[in-house]
């Protein structure tokens, strides 16, 4: 497994985490759990967009591996 | 009218008359009553008993005693509501025996304990030291509460400083194959919820025999066949290991580089991605 695709299954293990918590939070009925999830969410978000510039950046570092 | 009728006729209107008496008594455990109350229960009971089955005594009769016996203990405890003194003096007060962790000895005479009855009590309360209470109480119902000393009670989550996620009260949703349309609507949940969470575990709803949902929308089921194994609900505990997972590997990336920029990026990451795992543990529990 090249680096690429170890960052991408990463990068794809945040995207289904990010979801889950967004299927948590808008399931959830307590205000608090509500809130921590949705806190949770931006974070996975902000960490998505990271991960996602260095997946593309990966690419372009090796590309024969595309 | 010969006396077996005269005598199912009185049994019948007594007994409503006490059943509908001793509701309006209240609830009250027999264990959590004091004396009075105990009393004027057994007195309403025995003037049933003897009206009953003596067939020369007049009903009404009874029924004026039963009134009495009613309407008094129910007027004191109505007043004893309002009044503080007053329900010092019907209910009676509790006594400490000990306090500090020292025996009173004067209280314990008074209210007419020995040293065993003491002992007894603490034992009914799982305690065979004596001094491992810093405080007990006899109530008015004649139970002994007590208080062990901090390092005796059992440790709970406040002591260890754990953050819990506050608990609500789960709804039984499905009984006996039924749905039960009103807990699912308390959960702001419809039935094409619960169908589509029952096809998930793929099951029948007629084979459920008690279905529970909790606030988060996760459903716990028995069904009527236990050879069937029931998934228990995954989805949070995946997501805990998800994270973590996530997280290990974005410290390993941030190992495995040279590039500075990138090495920067991976830990920073790391980082929120631990705190996010933080922020909502105790909600994945």
């Amino acid at each position: 497994m090249t680096v690429g695709s170890q960052v991408k299954s990463c990068f794809s293990s945040i995207k289904s985490a990010e979801a889950t918590i967004q299927l948590l939070a808008s399931k959830t009925q307590k205000y608090e759990a509500h809130a921590k999830f949705k806190e949770a969410e931006k974070i996975m978000a902000s960490i998505k967009n990271d991960l996602q510039k260095q997946v593309i950046q990966l690419t372009k570092e090796e590309p024969q591996y595309k | 009218m010969p006396g077996w009728i005269t005598l199912i006729v009185k049994s019948l209107i007594l007994l409503v008359a006490l059943f509908f008496l001793t509701k309006w008594l209240g609830k009250k455990h027999l264990s959590h009553m004091n004396i009075f109350e105990y009393i004027s229960g057994v007195v309403l009971g025995g003037i049933v008993a003897i009206h009953t089955v003596t067939p020369e005594s007049n009903i009404i009769y009874g029924l004026i005693a039963m009134f009495i016996w009613f309407i008094i203990p129910f007027g004191v405890e109505l007043f004893s509501l309002k009044s503080k003194t007053f329900r010092n003096f019907t209910q009676g007060k509790s006594t400490v025996f000990i306090q500090d962790g020292k025996i009173m000895e004067d209280n314990l005479k008074k209210e007419g304990y020995s040293t065993d009855d003491l002992l007894e009590k603490l034992r009914d309360n799982n305690i065979f030291l004596a001094s491992d209470v810093e405080f007990a109480v006899l109530e008015p119902t004649g139970t002994l509460s007590v208080l062990p000393k901090r390092e005796n009670r059992p440790l709970t989550a406040k002591d260890l400083g754990l953050n819990l996620a506050p608990d609500k009260e789960p709804q039984t949703v499905i009984m006996d194959g039924k749905v039960l349309l009103e807990p699912l609507a308390n959960l702001n949940l419809n039935k094409n919820w619960l169908e589509t969470e029952l096809d998930k575990m793929n099951v029948s709803i007629e084979n459920v025999f008690l279905g529970q949902a909790d606030h988060d929308g996760q459903l716990y089921v028995d069904l009527y066949d236990d050879k069937l194994v029931v998934p228990e609900p995954s989805e949070k505990p995946l997501l805990l290991a998800t994270m973590k997972k996530c997280q290990a590997d974005l410290e390993l990336f941030a190992l495995a580089t040279e590039n500075v920029e990138s090495k920067e990026l991976y830990e920073r990451n790391s980082r929120k991605l631990q705190h996010a795992t933080e922020l909502i543990r105790p909600f994945l529990k």
